[in-house]
């Protein structure tokens, strides 16, 4: 194979992105290449931007243009409330329903020592000190409803506990509207195992 | 089900077989080398998508060949196609149900199921409680998915705990210990959870088992599958027994940097009228006691998945004598359709043969209906 160097660059580049593969790679490297030069610095633009304009709300960590995030800063938003979510991603999934009106709190992802992820790795110092403030009545824990995201709630919620705040956390099992046949087994069973007491 | 018939391309030394099967008994019979427990070897794929003796799939492939390629009909209430290929190049294999393309290996479970009984049986009664614990929960994960999910929570649970443990043996800070009692939570509500499992499941298999065995071996003699989790059978005391005894190890597990407590150390021990099998049984006893499991599961995920499994057996005749082979195949006829390997002609003989069974004769990999 004998391709010329920055073309082969801008591949092996390119193919380091999540769900890009070599193929798709190579068509995107050769689609920039015929682009015209205002759109290609667009894109550098933009690309750029993303690193340089960005930063983490330093109250939430959040993603944020400013020192403080859009949540934050709001006066709308109920100051009350904190919702624990793994990612500033979950924070847009929770923001797109439009059903919550309190803050948030990005841990930067969750316990899970085969990774080198422990306490200190993770924003729980800080969310202590939040919990602590006369204001914040409640938490409400959304971490993902897998091993990691389950022992790390088991985690926050014995060390939150003493701060004597009410600790919320999102239900698990069946999806709401969805259809009992159309749920995978594993989902169905564990919830016949878990049903609760009406 | 029924698997009325393969297709074999460049597969071991079959590079092109078709066979059709019957509904009844299937016997393979071939010298070793051949090419009939390839057979059996291919039916496995095409149910499983995967080797029946954990191999690597570039070893299934006809020397200088480039790709494989398997393709079974079964018969349940409709027809059901398994498709399989495996490519050289990409070393890596495409599976079709009905010609549709699945990505995911468990889309496949409770579909075609298959029950194996081969000499490999032999480490269930005679190898170590792992040996057990496999056998038990390959069992239960092909009745429920429910619990080869909570099974795979809990191997995660275990990797992470350990490697919390090794940490800890580097350092005693009080944080890691509050992180080390949030995973012991997760480890015993996982835990549980799979213990209660395993107790509902061998109250209920144990059944089946005992009565596969009295088939096989008329007499006095009874099996016995016994279960205890930190002494006690019952599944109302499955967490409380376990948190106490991991707060009773904890010294022990912090100093030795393993998880020392949980299901993932279960045995389960085989008795045949009350005498523990391991300690006393005979080689025939323990032979007897491995077919009756297999015989057992055949009836139990029968019963459970509403669908008759296929059901395999890989030169078994050949070891028992003629009281039991005979016995084995009249049973056999329960089953239904099976598909049986055996070395030599003359076995066939004294096994009750009928005119709906077929003999498949196989010789480097051509096959011929005798
Ligand atoms: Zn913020």
């Amino acid at each position: 194979m004998n391709i010329i160097e920055p073309l082969q660059i801008a591949i092996e580049e390119l193919s380091k992105l999540p769900t890009i593969g070599r193929k798709t790679a190579q068509r995107l490297a050769l689609y920039i290449l015929k682009s015209d030069k205002d759109s290609v610095a667009n894109l550098i633009k933009a690309v750029t931007d993303l690193k340089e304009k960005i930063k983490f709300c330093s109250v939430c960590f959040n993603l944020s243009v400013d020192d403080t995030c859009e949540v934050c800063k709001s006066p709308k938003r109920d100051k009350s409330i904190i919702c624990v979510v793994e990612e500033a991603s979950d924070v847009i999934a929770i923001e797109s329903t439009n059903e919550y009106k309190g803050l948030y709190h990005v841990l930067g992802g969750v316990l899970s020592p085969l990774s080198g992820k422990g306490v200190e790795s993770l924003k729980i110092a800080e969310l202590v000190l939040r919990v602590n403030e006369p204001d914040v009545k409640e938490i409400v824990l959304a971490l993902n409803p897998d091993t990691e995201g389950e022992t790390t709630s088991l985690y926050l919620t014995r060390r939150l506990k003493p701060l004597n705040k009410r600790i919320t956390r999102l239900p698990t099992g069946l999806p709401l509207g969805g259809d009992l046949e159309f749920t995978d087994h594993a989902t169905v069973g564990r919830a016949i195992l878990n049903r609760i007491e009406l | 089900m029924i698997l009325n018939n393969i297709e074999l391309t460049n597969f071991r030394l079959h590079i092109n077989t078709v066979l059709n099967f019957s509904d009844k008994l299937n016997y393979i019979v071939g010298g070793n080398g051949q090419g009939k427990t390839t057979i059996l070897e291919a039916i496995y794929y095409l149910c499983t998508t995967k080797n029946l003796n954990q191999s690597p799939d570039s070893e299934a492939l006809t020397f200088n060949e480039s790709y494989f390629e398997l393709t079974g009909k079964f018969k349940d209430l409709t027809e059901e196609k398994s498709r399989l290929v495996y490519s050289v190049e990409t070393n890596k294999k495409t599976c079709f149900i009905n010609e549709k393309q699945f990505y995911k290996a468990s889309l496949i479970i409770g579909k075609f199921p298959v029950v194996t009984l081969t000499q490999s049986d032999h480490s269930i009664t005679f190898g170590s409680p792992a040996d057990r614990r496999k056998f038990i929960d390959s069992v239960i994960s092909q009745s429920s998915e429910t619990y080869l999910k909570i099974l795979l929570d809990y191997n995660k649970t275990l990797r992470q705990r350990s490697s919390l443990l090794s940490l800890l043996k580097e350092s005693r800070e009080k944080s890691l210990f509050d992180e080390f009692d949030a995973w012991t939570e997760t480890l015993i509500k996982t835990g549980a959870e799979i213990v209660k499992h395993r107790i509902n499941f061998l109250n209920e298999f144990s059944e089946y088992v005992k009565n596969s065995f009295v088939k096989i071996m008329e007499g006095s003699e009874s099996p016995e599958i016994e279960y205890y989790f930190l002494g006690d059978n019952k599944t109302d005391k499955v967490e409380e027994n376990f948190r106490r005894e991991i707060k009773n190890r904890r010294n022990d597990e912090l100093i030795r940097a393993t998880n020392l407590v949980g299901p993932h150390r279960d045995d389960f021990v085989f008795k045949i009228s009350g005498f523990e099998l391991r300690k006393y049984g005979s080689q025939g006893q323990h032979k007897t006691f491995q077919i009756a499991l297999r015989f057992g599961e055949f009836f139990f995920l029968k019963d459970v998945l509403g669908k008759t499994p296929v059901f395999l057996m890989d030169d078994i005749f050949g070891e028992l004598d003629t009281y039991r082979s005979q016995k084995i195949s009249g049973y056999l006829r329960e089953v239904g359709q099976a598909f049986i390997t055996m070395t030599d002609f003359n076995n066939i003989e004294s096994l009750h043969i009928s005119e709906k069974d077929k003999i498949i004769k196989v010789e480097k990999g051509a096959v011929a209906y005798a």
